[in-house]
């Protein structure tokens, strides 16, 4: 009997020390995420990537979004989160300043609270985690559509609205680069044309373009409503005319398919929460505060975190955009 | 003595048991959750739900509006409404005077007046209709109403987002804030709902104006007929309840730091019916009480609070506990009169049994 008692305590020893030279740093932790809505695919997946960093660090969570997508929804749900004592917020606001409160008062109970996908305005948060910075956007639709017509060739970009502020950024970074990379040199820029967000409009401006540019290459279109109408029309016309772009897997599957787009691009759910989780738990153990020149390591991603401005928000890009291309599409088309 | 006894008899006796029901049952989840290792601190405790009550309180004041048209046996489910529109004017009203130049704190009073006054008259108008047209249910009505209030939101202000940072502005999160006192962290909410609710209660139950409120319920013709003026005082019912849809807007305008849409607070007419039925107003009009309503509010609110952090419902679904309860509250009444109507029908029977041997 003793004996046995004896070994039942060893074993309860060895087991424990195995827990302990395993310690993650998130052991222990706790962490509430709150996204838009609830049911949505694009945040599931961005569960799945909280996920995988919750079994490689150790934390424990919990998800949960309001289903019409209200303010005071995500309210109620923070409210309860506070309530049950989290350590951090992961949040993907619908409206950047409604949580602005409720997310100070978590902060003042020592919650940290990081922003994803979509912002709580600063003050609201410690840290805001997004895909991908302007300039990187701008720089791999341009690398993108240059490998598919061989860095030769005349290329144009089919946009949304002409006062579209996201858009217009990602062009001007996108013309800067025309200007100032050699290897770009033998590419003929011929301007920006505007489908408004609209199907139909994108349509017919791209069949203008065909008609002009007898020898059109490539098209950039930076807009998810624009793109299928653009690589629409170029099938129907049977034109040798690649395109590229920031679109949904889903419209874009029958196209890429039938090779009118190489790759297209879009965030990655998935890294947003997983590289979040990872900058959750730094921020919670103290290792980072979220301020401007703070490292966060998360698997492949070595980030630093940017100021967003000048006001003292602060900002964690992954600038690593998801490409849908052959291989990977079937993967997304339920997604994105 | 008899008062004594009257009193374990009333419903708010029945509500006072059943809130302490619900929070027994939550407290021995949460220690339970404590011991099992589920739960990192003790999560139901007074200082935690008296702060987290807030966003189940917004609906609170229309509540106590809610409270008058079901006593009159009528029913208006476009409060929700009205408070929309009373909020997307006191943001457009703000946005024009500040936009001309206008000094913040008079363009702050002159907005929050014109969102009451929008409260107003959109209760003006049920009213109107209601006691016009009485060939009409004053729900058919006030469904028409709702539609029309929440669809003139949209006009005026389409899918926008309307924002205010300014300091003067962001007083109204002030009716959000918490007060330290200590021990706990008191809502400022909580006493201004009460006093509101003391007001309410006042009216309702000691003054002349009050019973004539249940007597147009009870009976509307037998009312008329003893010479109150039926007219003036649904009249007067459905502006209150306007009103109070309008400072339910304020209060959650406060919550949301200051962001007005013309999708918010959908469905919050649902929650203030219930909240009243369960306070023991009946569709049937004629009766109820004020501290019930009070009390089937905080048990709503620490019901979906509790459901929400031990029981891990999501937020979508604790809603599910209003149905179960507001069928309980309905049935256990019915069921017992049914057993008293019983009773004394066996009781007769054995009666007549034996005059007849």
């Amino acid at each position: 009997m003793k004996k046995t008692l004896a070994l039942v305590l060893v074993a309860l020893f060895l087991v424990a020390g195995v827990a302990m030279a395993e310690a993650k740093p998130g052991d222990g932790l706790y962490i509430g995420v709150v996204y838009k809505q609830s049911g949505n695919a694009y945040f599931q997946a961005s569960v799945e990537g909280i996920q995988k960093a919750a079994d490689e660090l150790g934390f424990t969570f919990e998800h949960d979004g309001p289903d019409d997508g209200s303010n005071d929804g995500a309210i109620r749900i923070i409210e309860n989160y506070i309530t049950k004592g989290v350590d951090a917020l992961i949040i993907s606001a619908n409206d950047p300043d409604a949580l602005v409160d409720v997310c100070t008062q978590a902060m003042e109970e020592g919650i940290k609270v990081i922003s994803y996908d979509a912002e709580v305005s600063y003050p609201g948060r410690d840290l805001d985690v997004q895909p991908s910075s302007a300039k990187n956007i701008g720089l791999t639709l341009l690398e993108s559509i240059a490998k598919s017509v061989d860095y030769e060739g005349q290329i144009a970009i089919v946009s949304a609205m002409a006062t579209a502020p996201n858009q217009n950024l990602w062009i001007s970074f996108i013309e800067e680069e025309l200007e100032a990379n050699e290897a770009y040199a033998n590419l003929e820029y011929l301007g920006v044309v505007y489908g408004d967000d609209e199907y139909q409009k994108s349509f017919d401006e791209t069949q203008a373009l065909l008609n002009q540019y007898p020898d059109l290459k490539g098209l950039i279109v930076p807009t998810t409503v624009g793109a299928p109408a653009v690589a629409k029309c170029i099938q129907d016309a049977g034109r040798d005319v690649k395109v590229t772009g920031l679109t949904l897997a889903s419209d874009m599957k029958t196209f890429i398919d039938a090779g009118i787009c190489d790759e297209t691009f879009l965030w990655n759910p998935i890294d947003l929460g997983y590289v979040a989780s990872y900058a959750a738990v730094s921020l919670i153990n103290g290792d980072i505060t979220g301020a401007v020149g703070d490292a966060v390591n998360a698997g492949d991603y070595a980030l630093t975190v940017e100021a967003k401005d000048d006001s003292g928000a602060t900002i964690l890009y992954l600038n690593k955009l998801n490409v849908f291309n052959t291989d990977t599409v079937n993967d997304w088309v339920d997604i994105l | 003595m008899k008062k004594v006894l009257s009193f374990f008899k009333s419903w708010e006796f029945f509500l006072i048991c059943l809130l302490a029901v619900t929070c027994a049952i939550f407290e021995l989840k949460d220690q339970a959750n404590l011991a099992a290792g589920l739960a990192k601190k003790d999560v139901f405790n007074f200082v935690n739900i008296v702060r987290s009550l807030r966003p189940y309180l917004l609906y609170a004041f229309m509540t106590l509006g809610m409270m008058l048209i079901l006593a009159l046996g009528d029913m208006d489910i476009s409060v929700g409404a009205i408070a929309t529109l009373s909020v997307v004017m006191l943001a457009i009203v703000y946005r024009f005077f500040t936009q001309s130049g206008m000094n913040n704190m008079l363009a702050f009073v002159l907005s929050i007046l014109a969102c009451l006054v929008t409260g107003v008259l959109c209760g003006g108008v049920n009213g109107f209709l209601v006691t016009r047209f009485k060939e009409l249910f004053p729900m058919i009505i006030t469904l028409a109403t709702q539609l029309f209030f929440r669809g003139f939101s949209y006009l005026l202000i389409g899918g926008e987002t309307i924002t205010f940072k300014d300091d003067t502005f962001a007083l109204l999160k002030e009716l959000n804030s918490l007060i330290d006192l200590g021990w706990v962290k008191l809502p400022v909410m909580i006493p201004i709902f009460l006093a509101f609710a003391a007001v309410f209660f006042v009216w309702l139950h000691l003054t002349s104006g009050g019973r004539k409120v249940f007597a147009i319920g009870t009976n509307p013709t037998t009312a008329r007929y003893s010479g109150v003026q039926v007219d003036r005082i649904k009249m007067i019912c459905y502006v209150i309840a306007g009103l109070m849809s309008a400072v339910t807007g304020i209060f959650f305008v406060g919550a949301t730091s200051s962001s007005v849409k013309a999708d918010i607070m959908d469905g919050y007419h649902m929650y203030a019916i219930a909240a009243a039925i369960l306070g023991g107003f009946s569709t049937d009009g004629g009766k109820g009480s004020v501290i019930g309503a009070v009390l089937s509010l905080f048990i709503f609110g620490i019901l979906k609070i509790g459901l929400g952090t031990l029981f891990g419902f999501p937020d979508s679904s604790v809603n599910l506990s209003v149905g179960v309860i507001l069928i309980l509250s309905v049935l256990i009444p019915n069921i017992s009169q049914d057993i008293k109507n019983a009773n004394r029908v066996r009781k007769q029977r054995a009666q007549t049994a034996m005059q007849k041997a």
